[in-house]
């Protein structure tokens, strides 16, 4: 509790030092917060490359506009919502999807192990994995966003609506939807 | 017993533990019970599990200086640069007060030191000066009493010589200026005395 009030005592010195130009302060949230904003970035786009691109573009965004930033929400969370803005933008102008169809995902087959020998368990590991990032694509960014920034990120249901701009009802309804769906698309490719 | 349908819509928040305590109580009360919905919850649960050990974020080395470049990059706003400038010109300003301050300081504390030996150095010859000036004083006295004493006779002289015509001669005695302006002033010069005469008619 102590090292958090600090923590936050620290953060509010270094926002203040950032909003008045300090790139060197700037730099000590950038490292703090770099993994959980390309999360987030993630959790909307899927693609790493994107998520990285977004996750700059987040920052950057951030420095132009600390003094907007207002103490009501904390930093992380005002930073996490710029991310989440920018990602589900991006996506709908790119309208990026990664599934494999026909012949690609023919060949994709055709080279998954058979179930004996030695690497049985780390292809079967690799499979599932595989199954798992197929059935997130064909979720919405929206649902795979909510179930992302839960499992993945860990953030609260509180977090996930500030994140995303949206009711705690409809963080909780979208969780539900995402993973009933998760779960049949799963049992599907697993029955395939 | 709740109904599965109700308890389903529930059971995601209940494993993230997002419900009310009563809400909890009612999901582990029917879970107790049901075994539809436990292997649901273990569906979800699972989800979970796989989902965090499949997404793989990406590599961040090197992604704070590439933030830190992209701010450095960045247009300063106006009201940023000019801030800045007062900021300079407030930190030079203060520079040279203090640098002012300083100087008039090591100035006053100099006098200080020095007026002593300064007007040590210069007592003697100050003082020498004041010796002889009366005594200059009173030669020059003398020497104007002398011509003052010489003057009648001298005019006396003059006035011979004038009669008489020596005066065209006598070159040593020669009246330099009559002032034009007051004509009864007279001013000429006897080298024999080595003085200068000026003559001035009674005051009426």
């Amino acid at each position: 509790m102590r090292n958090q009030s600090r923590q936050d005592g620290d953060e509010a010195e270094l926002i203040e030092r950032a909003t008045k130009g300090e790139s060197d302060a700037f730099a000590v949230l950038v490292e703090r917060y770099q993994r959980r904003v390309v999360g987030v970035a993630m959790a909307v786009v899927h693609n790493q490359d994107d998520a990285v691109e977004l996750a700059q573009e987040t920052f950057v965004r951030a420095f132009e506009n600390l003094s907007k930033f207002e103490s009501r929400s904390s930093f992380s969370t005002w930073l996490y919502r710029i991310a989440a803005n920018l990602a589900i933008d991006f996506w709908r102008r790119e309208g990026r999807h990664v599934v494999l169809h026909g012949e690609d995902a023919d060949n994709e087959l055709k080279r998954m192990p058979s179930p004996q020998g030695d690497s049985y368990k780390s292809a079967a590991r690799s499979e599932l994995s595989e199954r798992i990032k197929q059935a997130l694509e064909e979720l919405t960014p929206e649902h795979r966003a909510v179930i992302l920034l839960r499992e993945v990120e860990g953030l609260s249901y509180d977090e996930i609506s500030e994140t995303l701009q949206c009711p705690r009802g409809t963080v909780m309804s979208r969780l539900h939807y995402a993973r009933g769906r998760l779960r049949v698309i799963l049992k599907d490719l697993g029955e395939s | 017993m709740a109904e599965c349908s109700e308890i389903g819509l529930l059971l995601g928040a209940f494993e993230d533990a997002e419900l009310e305590p009563h809400e909890m109580q009612d999901v582990a009360y029917h879970l107790a019970r049901c075994d539809a919905c436990t292997s649901l919850l273990g569906d979800y649960a699972s989800i979970g599990r796989e989902l965090r050990s499949t997404v793989e974020l990406p590599s961040l080395v090197g992604f704070a200086q590439s933030v830190q470049k992209r701010i450095d990059n960045l247009p300063v706003p106006m009201g940023r640069r000019v801030g800045r400038w007062f900021g300079r010109l407030g930190e030079q300003l203060n520079s040279g007060l203090a640098m002012g301050t300083a100087m008039a300081a090591v100035a006053a504390l100099t006098v200080l030191v020095l007026t002593p030996y300064l007007r040590r150095s210069l007592s003697p010859s100050l003082g020498q000066a004041l010796v002889k000036a009366p005594a200059v004083a009173s030669q020059q006295l003398a020497a104007a009493a002398r011509d003052v004493e010489a003057a009648p006779a001298a005019i006396a002289v003059a006035a011979n010589a004038a009669d008489s015509g020596e005066l065209a001669s006598d070159s040593h005695a020669v009246i330099s200026k009559l002032e034009a302006e007051m004509p009864s002033v007279a001013v000429w010069t006897e080298p024999r005395s080595d003085t200068t005469v000026i003559w001035l008619p009674d005051q009426q």
